[in-house]
């Protein structure tokens, strides 16, 4: 028996989807970090040097933008915004929906009813309407961006989780552990969660992504950053008037939002099949 | 995300346009396609003010008077005029035998019905009416004279009355029609005549042979509204476009139309000019010193010539070489770091202090202009950030409060090409554009050449008001944008307008 926990433990950790996901991660997360110490003065300008093709000079690997500056390092430094973001409002929202949708699909009754009319006239707000109300309240800045992407997006969490609620809670394993007397949140938590955090495992997976796009969206709206500090999303943007004749202003961050997203992608189906109580591993 | 939706929409649009279009391409003989970046929703000349629809427009209806690409005022439904009773009255001799598309004839009451009408209730409704409450009333003296009264002597009515609002529109046809229906089926006195109108998609117009200029020497001029910059680029390199008006081409696609062999861009000097506006209210750029270091420690012409691919040209003042008051001896504050750094040293700024710019969100040529003004004041030691709001945001409530950053984005260009729709709105006391100053001198000259006529004197004070304001350093001039046009070499005889004013009688398509 002991043996055989170790070894799914030691399949668990050697999975393809592990390594690759944590490689990925764990490196794009690292070289961000330390963005600053690797490519200081990430932000110069040179206009002598604009728009320079990579692959030429040793000095900007990736070439550089309309301003002259080099891509390779806003790249790198550009992921502090975008993973802040990215991650940040997701990790919210999901706190934020999972323990909603918990909540009302158990209990249903009263606190359903709240929760899912507040959803509703959440969902019938059309996003930028909400975006440029928020902006018009609260005002622009980073911290309240991702403040807007939480409020906006932790209903998708609490409607998804409410549904597999509604389908698990009259199940056998969960009217077995509430006769024998186990409490609401040891279930909601042990025994409901486990089973239903896989749809909501790429449900965040494919917010990450979309997130990171949308915070150069709100740029627009004056909700972004400013302009100087290089976020994916934003080069993005900056390189679209130029993809017929400088493709690399937003391959490369496009690239990097690719492998963040993948990166994650692989974690999360890792992390799904490691938590999944029915104890199917992956294939 | 919504960037990408926006680009599928546009594709989408594209596609849908191209479907009925692929049966009667561009190449029929005669037949023009222009790609105009918006519909203004309304054909009826007291409706808008927007350039996008003068570009349409401007070949649908006449004047009294015509200002073409050379920018000079000449006669158009009225062959003369003369001022009476000290500039209080003017009398137009209106020109024989015009008739509108409908064939009623346009003479005295069609001029008289015009004004009435921009000037009643119907104009009331629309933005075109404050630009010509000068004129008190239209007498008819008769079928071809008529006298304007003003209230004051108005120095830029002529040039207004060749635009816009002033447009001569055709009474019956109006009276029995109504305006809804005028709106969308304009009729004028033209060179072109409407044909329909898709809204959204686009407009067709033919040749108006009776007009009397002279046939135009195109058959039919289809206009389609394109507002995705790359679509509008990818469809006059498909040839289903011949010619891309402004704004519409990012400085960026230039070189891409440019390496085209079949394709041209045409470019000349357009009203529209760009600053930094300084707070003079608050902040280190209270001081004047602190401000023309500032002005010093920007190149100004490496912007140009980088970031802009040279389409625009230094400005001394808030206003382009087009500009009626622009001193052509006046130059540009020269690009001096060093001396920029010792007045900084001088006003006692240390080095660091943070001066923030206040910018629109969504122009993103001069979202790369501004990063490059702020990395050079990075140089002489401010710490400058850069803040986007949301264009109606920064317009409406940010700049006229007063609340804006030390500095901020103003891009200006009136059509007329007249300094005092610049200056009055900018620098005099109490204004909209002027949240921080109050100077009573500047307001004074301001005033004074509000009611002068005469031409050479009038030109004397606005170039010392722009020269005061530039001693003063009340912005940081940046550029006059060029007006880029991305033409199919197959469109022959085609002269760029400064003022999307676009009439195109003269051009022809192989």
């Amino acid at each position: 028996m002991a043996s055989a926990t170790k070894q799914l433990t030691y399949r668990r950790y050697t999975s393809i989807e592990f390594l690759l996901g944590t490689g990925l991660t764990g490196t794009i997360c690292l070289l961000v970090l330390f963005s600053d110490l690797l490519f200081p003065g990430a932000g110069k300008i040179d206009l002598s040097a604009r728009l320079l093709p990579p692959f030429i000079t040793m000095s900007h690997p990736f070439g550089t933008d309309p301003l002259g500056r080099d891509v390779l390092a806003r790249v790198v430094a550009g992921g502090k915004i975008s993973l802040m973001v990215g991650l940040l409002s997701v990790a919210g929202a999901v706190v934020i929906g999972v323990i909603m949708g918990l909540i009302s699909g158990y209990y249903r009754g009263f606190w359903d009813m709240i929760v899912m009319r507040f959803a509703d006239v959440q969902l019938a707000l059309p996003f930028i309407l909400l975006a440029i109300t928020f902006i018009a309240i609260v005002g622009g800045g980073l911290r309240n961006m991702i403040l807007l992407l939480i409020i906006s997006q932790w209903v998708q969490y609490a409607r998804l989780v409410r549904g597999s609620v509604l389908a698990l809670r009259d199940r056998e394993f969960i009217q077995s552990a509430q006769a024998i007397g186990v409490g609401d949140l040891n279930i909601l938590f042990r025994h409901l969660l486990p089973n239903l955090i896989g749809p909501v495992i790429v449900l965040m997976t494919l917010n990450v992504a979309n997130n990171i796009l949308l915070e150069s969206s709100l740029t627009f709206l004056g909700l972004g950053v400013d302009p100087l500090t290089p976020s994916w999303g934003g080069m993005l943007a900056d390189g679209r008037t130029y993809l017929q004749n400088a493709w690399w202003v937003s391959f490369f961050p496009g690239l990097a939002i690719l492998l963040t997203v993948l990166g994650l992608n692989l974690l999360g189906d890792w992390l799904r099949d490691s938590l999944d109580p029915t104890g199917r591993t992956s294939k | 995300m919504f960037l990408r939706k926006r680009v599928w929409a546009a594709l989408m649009l594209a596609a849908l346009v191209a479907g009925p279009l692929a049966t009667t391409p561009a190449g029929a003989a005669g037949t023009m396609t222009v790609s105009s970046p918006q519909d203004p929703g309304s054909w009826d000349p007291i409706d808008t003010f927007l350039v996008n629809w003068a570009s349409v427009a401007t070949n649908i209806y006449d004047g009294l008077t015509y200002r073409g690409p050379d920018a000079k005022l000449v006669p158009g439904l009225a062959t003369s005029w003369e001022e009476l009773d000290g500039g209080l009255r003017i009398r137009f001799h209106l020109r024989e035998g015009v008739v509108f598309h409908n064939g009623e004839p346009c003479n005295a009451e069609a001029v008289q019905f015009t004004f009435n009408r921009l000037l009643g209730e119907e104009g009331n409704k629309g933005p075109q009416r404050s630009n010509y409450t000068a004129i008190k009333a239209v007498d008819i003296i008769d079928a071809k004279t008529v006298d304007f009264q003003l209230n004051k002597p108005d120095p830029v009515l002529l040039t207004k009355l060749a635009g816009y609002g002033a447009m001569i529109v055709p009474p019956k046809y109006i009276q029995e029609k109504g305006d809804a229906h005028f709106n969308a089926n304009p009729v004028g006195t033209g060179p072109f005549k409407f044909v329909s109108y898709e809204p959204k998609v686009g407009i067709k117009l033919e040749a108006f042979p009776e007009h009397w200029g002279g046939a135009p020497k195109l058959d039919k001029l289809e206009y389609r509204f394109i507002s995705e910059p790359s679509t509008a680029v990818a469809e006059l390199q498909a040839g289903r476009v011949d010619l891309v008006i402004p704004p519409t081409i990012p400085i960026a696609m230039i070189s891409t139309i440019k390496s085209d062999p079949r394709l041209d861009i045409v470019t000349t000097a357009s009203p529209t000019v760009y600053a930094l506006r300084f707070n003079t209210g608050n902040g280190i750029t209270a001081k004047q010193e602190v401000r023309t270091a500032m002005i010093l420690g920007v190149d100004r012409q490496a912007i140009i010539d980088s970031v802009l691919g040279g389409q625009a040209a230094p400005i001394a003042s808030f206003q382009g070489k087009l500009s009626f008051g622009n001193d052509p001896q006046m130059q540009p504050l020269p690009y001096d770091p060093e001396k920029a750094k010792a007045l900084l040293k001088e006003a006692g700024v240390a080095p660091g202090a943070t001066v923030q710019i206040d910018i629109r969100g969504n122009d993103a040529t001069f979202n790369e202009v501004v990063q490059a003004v702020a990395s050079y004041l990075q140089a002489i030691g401010l710490n400058a950030t850069i803040k986007p709001y949301e264009t109606n945001v920064l317009l409406n409530d940010i700049i006229p409060a007063g609340k804006t950053g030390e500095m901020f984005q103003q891009s200006w260009g009136g059509w007329t090409l007249d300094f005092d729709n610049t200056a009055y709105l900018m620098y005099h006391t109490g204004e909209k554009w002027n949240p921080y100053d109050s100077d009573k001198e500047l307001d004074a000259m301001l005033e004074s050449q509000r009611s002068i006529t005469d031409r050479a004197e009038r030109e004397k004070i606005l170039q010392s008001i722009a020269r005061y304001a530039a001693e003063r350093a009340l912005e940081m001039p940046l550029y006059n944008l060029n007006a880029i046009f991305g033409v199919n070499k197959r469109v022959k005889n085609f002269t760029p307008v400064p003022d999307s004013r676009l009439r195109l009688t003269e051009v022809t398509v192989e």
